[in-house]
């Protein structure tokens, strides 16, 4: 995989997934959730599996969990093979997406039962459960019913629950996908700051891009059963290998270039204007120089300027965002860009429709894509 | 009516404006009479008959059936005792009656707790079928609803008779040399009275479990529960309700039962509704058959409360 951030550290792998498959049949009709996935996932990292809903996270999710077995290939935890063992006997636990808190118990019930299952003594269960309780900030709700606490408190209750018996790895199924904006908001950070306190690795899915960006240590982006990139937040924003990719996280402009000439792990490739420019390459990726290729460049690495343009746009039209504006442009073969300016303040120069302005692009801000 | 004023008052609270009287009279006026045939055929079809039982059993018998209207706590006595024909001084418990008591409670009893432990398993395989099949298999479950009951038992006769198919197969197999003996007995009237009540149990119990969230299982095997544990803290709890519903559901009419005794019993192991019938046929005591019914609502209403009594504190205890 496209993992530039250095594999060698697979001696500290918490997770090791090798060629994973997972096949689920419908009558005679096979639906490949899982095309032999291979990933590796570090001891104490909060690792992020993001994509679209049918991408195949929550599958490999619950493969690591144990609630499904795979079709072929492997889940290592903790240098264990885990095939064929339930999820009872895997130093896992699971966040779910509803949270799945036992009804019929109360709060501290909930948060001891993976305790009292591991047989552990009654002071041991009450000591840790009070802590939990601690840690998720709900002490006075301890006997209350599930029922009868909020969402917000609901998923504190499940954090909890799956922290308790201190599992190697804590699995969590789009936990704050039913929470509303502000409440995210809270529970993200909350997230991030107990997985700093108890330093265990978590595997987070979630089809939302911001929260992957900004909670994450590590990303896997997946599509169609497979991962496409993995990498740092800032890598995987900064340099998509591909389009997908590019395309699923923040904002794009796409453009059909040339390669001019190869050099290492960059080329340079002619910009719509006609002049060259570095270009960052994907791992796996040597064109030679005359084959067309695509490139992406973030709006916010673009910027209007008066001479040394890399291109020429029209102005289309200028929408105002408060921090920023974004400007569409259309350029010479019809093709569509999208800048972003920051607001400064001083003097913003008006962009009347229809003129023509300059494009510089930042150093190190345009990618070539694998496909 | 309570209920619907507790409603209404409940409604109101919230946005503290009344409804118009009017409209609110004009509402309770439709209600009421939409509820009158229900009311009329409770008060005369339920309670009437209820109310001539009671009197009845307080009369004195007919020569010939029927009764005399001649208050008289005979009925009441022959219930429980019996004199002696020789001695009229002499009072003795009356056994042959407390033993069909007995049974009738023991085997409806028994039955409840074998549709329990058979319908469990019924309702947990249908309730894990792809939807599609569930359907199918819940209609195989109430098939026997469509048939007689009569012939129902005679079919279970069929199977269990000396010449029945069990004991000929284990007579062919050599298993057993001579017919085992099961017609006529309280374990015929048990095979029975599970087989025809076992539905009333699958579907409450089969209710209870479709409701029942998958991720909670999950989430049990997840915190290191084993099946049995899953099994014991999650699924139980949970289908709690469908099987209290159930064995209220399959005690009631067990209790009550008639032509399952009647076919599988023989004349001598008899259950409560054949005492009950023979006084009103040949006995010719229908004040002490008046009795014998009222004795059995009793039973049922007794062991009611105390079945939800029981469950209700260890509700209360649970969730207190």
């Amino acid at each position: 995989m496209a993992d530039t951030t250095g594999r060698a550290a697979s001696a500290t792998n918490e997770i090791e997934i090798k060629r994973l498959s997972k096949v689920f049949w419908q009558g005679d009709a096979a639906f490949r959730a899982l095309d032999e996935v291979t990933i590796g996932i570090r001891s104490g990292e909060f690792f992020t599996l993001l994509g679209p809903s049918g991408c195949g996270k929550t599958t490999l999710l619950r493969l690591i969990a144990g609630f499904e077995q795979p079709s072929a290939g492997e889940v290592i935890i903790n240098g264990r093979q885990v095939a064929g063992l339930g999820p009872n006997a895997r130093p896992v636990n699971t966040v779910f997406q509803n949270y799945a808190l036992f009804p019929h118990m109360t709060v501290a019930d909930n948060i001891g039962f993976g305790l009292r299952m591991l047989g552990k003594s009654a002071a041991v269960v009450r000591e840790t459960t009070g802590r939990m309780l601690e840690l998720v900030r709900m002490e006075a709700m301890a006997a209350r019913k599930p029922s009868e606490i909020s969402g917000g408190q609901q998923q504190r209750v499940a954090l909890a629950r799956a922290l308790a018996p201190q599992p190697r790895v804590l699995l969590l199924d789009e936990p704050l996908s039913a929470l509303d904006l502000k409440l995210r908001k809270e529970m993200q950070s909350e997230l991030k700051r107990l997985q700093t306190e108890t330093g265990i690795t978590f595997v987070f899915v979630t089809h939302d891009q911001h929260e992957a960006l900004t909670m994450s240590d590590r990303i896997a982006v997946m599509s169609g059963g497979r991962i496409l990139q993995s990498g740092s937040p800032a890598d995987i924003y900064n340099h998509p290998a591909e389009r997908f990719v590019a395309d699923f996280i923040g904002d794009t402009n796409f453009l059909d270039v040339e390669i001019v000439a190869v050099n290492g792990r960059a080329a340079d490739v002619r910009l719509p204007g006609g002049g060259t420019r570095r270009a960052s390459l994907p791992e796996g990726l040597s064109p030679s120089a005359g084959t067309n290729v695509t490139i992406v460049i973030r709006p916010e690495h673009a910027s209007i300027t008066d001479e040394a343009a890399d291109f020429e746009g029209t102005v289309e039209d200028a929408v105002f965002f408060g921090t920023d504006t974004h400007v569409h442009l259309r350029l010479p073969g019809e093709s569509r860009f999208t800048l972003r300016r920051q607001n400064t303040g001083a003097g913003a120069v008006a962009l009347p429709e229809g003129s023509r302005v300059g494009v510089r692009v930042a150093e190190g801000g345009i990618q070539v894509l694998r496909n | 009516m309570a209920v619907t004023q507790h409603i209404a008052g409940q409604g109101a609270q919230p946005d503290a404006a009344e409804p118009p009287l009017a409209a609110e009279r004009e509402r309770n006026f439709w209600k009421w009479l939409l509820s009158l045939p229900a009311l009329l055929i409770l008060i005369f079809a339920a309670s009437g008959p209820l109310l001539i039982v009671v009197v009845y059993s307080i009369l004195t018998p007919a020569e010939y059936g029927g009764v005399v209207w001649e208050i008289s706590g005979r009925a009441w006595f022959q219930v429980f005792f019996r004199r002696d024909i020789f001695d009229p001084d002499e009072v003795t418990l009356n056994w042959s009656h407390l033993s069909v008591f007995w049974r009738s409670v023991s085997l409806a009893f028994q039955t409840t707790v074998i549709c329990a432990i058979l319908g469990f398993p019924t309702a947990w395989f249908i309730s894990t079928r792809p939807p599609g099949q569930r359907e199918i298999w819940l209609l195989l479950i109430t098939i026997p609803f469509w048939t007689n009951l009569v012939i129902r038992t005679f079919a279970i006769q069929e199977v269990i008779r000396n010449q029945g198919v069990v004991n000929s197969l284990l007579m062919n197999l050599n298993i057993i040399h001579s017919p085992i003996q099961m017609m006529y007995t309280d374990f015929a009237i048990l095979i029975g009275m599970a087989y025809v009540f076992l539905p009333l149990m699958v579907l409450p119990v089969f209710a209870a479990m479709d409701k029942l969230d998958v991720r909670l299982l999950e989430a049990g095997y997840d915190l290191y529960a084993s099946r049995w544990e899953v099994l014991r803290r999650i699924v139980f709890p949970l289908v709690r309700p469908g099987f209290i519903a159930g064995s209220i559901l399959v005690f009631i009419p067990s209790i009550g039962s008639y032509v399952t005794p009647r076919l599988l019993g023989g004349g001598r192991n008899m259950m409560l509704s054949n005492l009950i019938e023979l006084q009103f046929g040949q006995g010719r005591n229908w004040p002490l058959g008046a009795a014998l019914a009222l004795a059995l609502l009793v039973i049922v209403l007794v062991a009611l409360v105390f079945y939800l009594r029981t469950i209700g504190g260890d509700e209360e205890k649970r969730h207190g």
